[in-house]
């Protein structure tokens, strides 16, 4: 992980510089692409996603001030930004924030897991959580975030953040013993 | 967990479960194609292309964050905080690590105990590339590495005006593992350094002599005692006309009345480790305490910057060198007991001092050899321009030449009370048994006899007078206490010996820089010595004198109100022809007024009494202000019973200072709010201190809302104000900002703020 004073002397020329913003790019995709693959799982759909997030961050890097946060978090935003476009554009708004649960139609979480080893067991897991939550839940567990870097990229509170997550592992939490169960 | 955020939030057994087996794996990497990736980049880069702008230069960004900086900087002298630097981007060199160097090849004005910070990409052997470092001229540092920054703090202040060379060659240690980006670098070493070039600030305006001023046509005009014996014990001038004096610790300062002289009548002064340095004016007024527990104050020539002696553990005291607001710049010896002497500044980058009686030298920036030479209380003093150190060691005496580095050159047995004058000549006295020698020479070569002492007479405490036209001494008969001691003026050819002054109990002269006061010391009634100013004046005139003088004043304050007819009408026709055609300014010109003058000179022309030339120095205000003075001298002849200006020659304008200059910015963090400290060189007009010219924006420009105070003794000014974490802001310091004399900033101050968490 770069330091802050490196990252920002990096985007600062990127400014101006191609190269460095093809630095920037070079740091950045595959994190980004990761996190957008996990949001659409579909590799398609995240190449779509990532191109339109970097495409984003050159035309308006010149508009980008150091906010006290790694340069990630701007892309991390962009690129819910994006997904969020790209679910209004396919299927309509769809909020499957609070409330939401675990889809029980279809292949039932633990249809999926028993699938998998345990790790993808848990991370399809989490595939399945409510937007927010399973964000949050991937930046923090998947990228190593700062509960407050998290809070930037969604646009909460930190304490809203810690709430999202207590949510997820919660709800892991609930359904963890039925995976064991199923892996038995 | 290991995640103090994690460990925060879930204290539940059950969940640290699920947050543990989250930590412990990973999400499956996604599919990716790997030509997709690329694909994505040449796209991306052929828009930056055309949409982001290159420039030949490599973009200037200011990124040093003063917390991050903050241990770094307490190791530079006091009241240096926070750099607030400028980087640019070199023009890279084969060296793949250098990112940036704090300060920009070819800047000047650098402050002189700025760090220089050199940012590296990637991983680089610390141990190595710190040991190439070199600097030039030699200069002790010392290096820190701040993350992947060498940060290079000089252990003294830069010698001012100077440029410096700052040469190293980076050398990579391999990259860690892990996907190879464009950016890291090549484990490699630099074919060649990489040197940056900067030049410090110019030194403070050395002082002026004004060019009337004559030190043979001066008089002992009258006297004031700067404080009561036994409440100074040592006082020497500044360049700029104040006095550094030792005090007993303790003492009130401004606005505090003095202890009586009755109360603690006191013999010479004896350094003690009781003492406190203080800066005092002209008018006995403590100024500011410079340093607490010091004794033994010396002003360097020029830079601001004394030094002064404090105890230390064990018996031991320290020499260090401080600024004249008090802050601290560097320890530069350290000696064995209590010196009784101050120490011998060479030019303003060495100081001599004694070391158990062993003279030493040490350079502020580099290390300087000398003889060793046992002086103990033998005489020391050095040329204006450091370059000669005359030595009264114990078995002979010398003139060292620090420059050339030749062998010491001898001067006549017995030499001692050595004195150099400000256009290189050395004075100094041998004692005879029917009296005193006084031989001058340049540079002490060739020195000859120019002068002895009327029999009976001893001669001791040479002094130069600023114009290096005639020396101070004190003379007493020989034998006779300091009592019967009185002040006398001779003239550097050994001509027109005369008394300064008729009151007897003077000694030690020494002259302000300005020639307008001289600084001695008398013995009180109760066998104590104090400190007196006496103050200097053109020589008595007769009535011939007086009246030429009376035309001056009417002509010249005719001057001062603007009123051009009763102006013209102290000229004759030549003097209206010299005026008129440019040889001075009869009247202000628009923006600016003649705010005062006074005579400094009056001397007949060879044996014609119906004409004289007189000299005038004339203040020059701008808005109020006072910033720069010339003079005129005034040829006065005779005409009709009057005196009348014939002709007029003017000097150029000579600034009385050269404005405050920022000296450090700070920022203390705090919450809600933030204060950024500017603190300058000088004594400020307090009104000029304000929200409008000092203010800091955000990055549209627009100023941020603020409250300010200015502390004038610590020439501190303070804006509280909300600044957001890690958001950039640009400090802005006006040339409305003004020092006491009302000259202004010499050009605005802007500086990046970055607000680190």
């Amino acid at each position: 992980m770069p330091d802050g004073f490196e990252e920002r002397e990096l985007v600062e020329r990127a400014k101006q510089d191609p190269e460095a913003f093809g630095a920037l790019y070079d740091r950045y995709f595959p994190q980004i692409y990761r996190f957008a693959y996990s949001r659409v799982r579909d590799q398609s759909l995240a190449e779509d996603v990532t191109s339109e997030v970097f495409f984003k961050a050159l035309r308006n890097i010149k508009r980008y001030t150091y906010s006290g946060h790694p340069f990630s978090s701007w892309l991390y935003q962009i690129t819910l930004n994006a997904v969020a476009d790209h679910y209004r554009g396919q299927h309509g708004e769809v909020d499957l924030e609070e409330g939401a649960s675990v889809p029980s139609g279809g292949p039932s979480v633990v249809d999926e897991v028993v699938r998998r080893d345990r790790s993808r067991r848990v991370w399809s897991a989490i595939d399945q959580l409510p937007r927010q939550q399973r964000a949050a839940m991937v930046l923090k567990f998947g990228e190593d975030r700062k509960i407050e870097e998290i809070a930037v990229i969604l646009g909460k509170s930190s304490g809203a953040v810690k709430l999202l997550l207590h949510r997820g592992v919660e709800r892991l939490r609930r359904e963890l013993p039925q995976l064991e169960v199923e892996l038995t | 967990m290991n995640d103090p955020e994690l460990e925060e939030l879930f204290a539940d057994p059950a969940h640290r479960e699920v947050v543990d087996l989250l930590k412990t794996t990973r999400p499956a990497a996604p599919p990716l194609d790997p030509h997709f990736r690329n694909y994505l980049r040449a796209k991306l880069m052929t828009e930056a292309q055309q949409t982001l702008q290159p420039r030949a230069a490599r973009p200037w960004f200011s990124s040093l964050r003063p917390k991050v900086l903050a241990p770094a900087m307490a190791a530079v002298a006091a009241g240096f905080l926070v750099v607030l630097g400028v980087e640019i981007y070199l023009h890279r060199e084969p060296s793949p690590e250098l990112v940036s160097v704090s300060l920009p090849s070819s800047k000047t004005n650098v402050a002189t105990a700025e760090p220089i910070v050199i940012r590296f990409s990637g991983p680089v052997d610390k141990n190595a590339v710190a040991e190439t470092v070199v600097i030039e001229p030699a200069t002790a540092v010392t290096k820190q590495w701040v993350g992947q920054s060498l940060v290079i703090i000089p252990d003294h202040p830069l010698a001012p005006n100077t440029t410096y060379s700052v040469s190293l060659k980076p050398t990579a240690i391999p990259p860690p593992p892990g996907p190879k980006t464009t950016t890291q670098p090549t484990p490699a070493v630099a074919p060649t350094p990489v040197v940056v070039r900067f030049t410090t600030v110019r030194a403070p305006v050395a002082p002026v002599v004004p060019p009337s001023f004559k030190s043979s046509n001066v008089r002992y005009a009258h006297d004031s005692r700067l404080a009561d014996s036994g409440t100074v014990f040592s006082a020497g001038w500044t360049p700029t006309g104040q006095l550094l004096v030792s005090r007993p610790a303790g003492q009130p300062g401004l606005g505090s009345a003095s202890p009586s002289a009755a109360a603690s009548p006191a013999g010479p002064a004896a350094p003690r480790a009781t003492t406190d340095v203080w800066l005092m004016s002209t008018l006995s007024t403590p100024i500011r305490l410079v340093v607490p527990g010091g004794s033994l104050p010396a002003a360097a020539p020029s830079g601001g910057l004394f030094a002064a002696w404090r105890s230390a553990p064990g018996n031991r005291a320290t020499l260090d060198i401080w600024d004249l607001q008090g802050n601290l710049q560097s320890t530069v010896a350290t000696v064995d007991g209590a010196p009784d002497r101050p120490a011998v500044w060479l030019d303003s980058d060495r100081i001599a001092y004694l070391d158990q009686g062993t003279l030493r030298v040490a350079g502020l920036h580099a290390a300087v050899d000398v003889p060793n030479l046992k002086v103990d209380h033998g005489s020391l003093a050095a040329s204006a321009t450091g370059q000669f150190l005359a030595v009264e060691s114990a078995d002979r005496s010398v003139v060292l030449d620090l420059t050339a580095g030749s062998a010491p050159r001898r001067l006549p047995d017995h030499a001692t009370g050595f004195a150099w004058s400000s256009k290189g000549d050395l004075a100094f006295l041998i004692q005879q048994a029917s009296g005193t020698d006084l031989w001058i020479g340049a540079g002490g070569v060739n020195a000859g006899r120019v002068a002895s002492s009327p029999a009976g007479q001893t001669w001791s405490d040479l002094n130069w007078a600023p114009d290096a036209a005639s020396l101070m001494l004190a003379s007493k008969p020989a034998g006779a206490g300091s009592a019967a001691s009185r002040l006398m003026l001779i003239n550097a050819d050994g001509s027109a010996l005369t008394p300064f002054a008729a009151q007897q109990e003077y000694s030690s002269p020494q002259w302000a820089s300005h020639g307008d006061f001289v600084l001695f010391t008398r013995q009180d009634e109760a066998g104590g010595r104090a400190f007196w100013l006496a103050t200097t004046s053109p020589l008595d005139v007769d009535a011939a004198e007086k009246q030429a003088l009376a035309e001056v004043e009417k002509f010249m304050q005719a001057r001062l109100r603007r009123d051009i007819a009763a102006a013209q009408d102290g000229l004759d026709a030549q003097g209206r022809t010299a005026y008129e055609g440019g040889a001075s300014t009869l009247l202000s010109p628009a923006g600016t007024q003649f705010d005062r003058y006074y005579p400094v000179t009056l001397q007949k022309t060879g044996s014609n009494p119906s004409k004289f030339l007189v000299g005038v120095r004339i203040f020059v205000s701008h808005s109020g202000a006072q910033p720069s003075f010339f003079e005129e001298q005034l040829t006065l002849v005779l005409r009709d019973q009057r005196y009348l200006v014939d002709a007029v020659k003017s000097t150029p304008t000579m600034l009385l200072s050269h404005g405050p200059t920022v000296l450090s910015v700070e920022v203390v963090q705090g919450s809600p709010e933030q204060q950024v400290r500017v603190r300058f060189d000088a004594d400020l007009r307090s009104g000029t201190v304000t929200k409008d010219t000092i203010l800091v924006t955000d990055a549209d420009g627009k100023p941020v809302s603020s409250r300010i105070t200015f502390d004038p003794d610590n020439h501190l000014a303070t804006l509280t104000l909300k600044l957001k974490v890690g958001s950039t802001y640009q400090l802005a310091v006006t040339t409305g900002v003004a020092d006491i004399n009302g000259v202004s900033l010499a050009q605005e101050y802007d500086a990046p703020l970055v607000i680190s968490r």
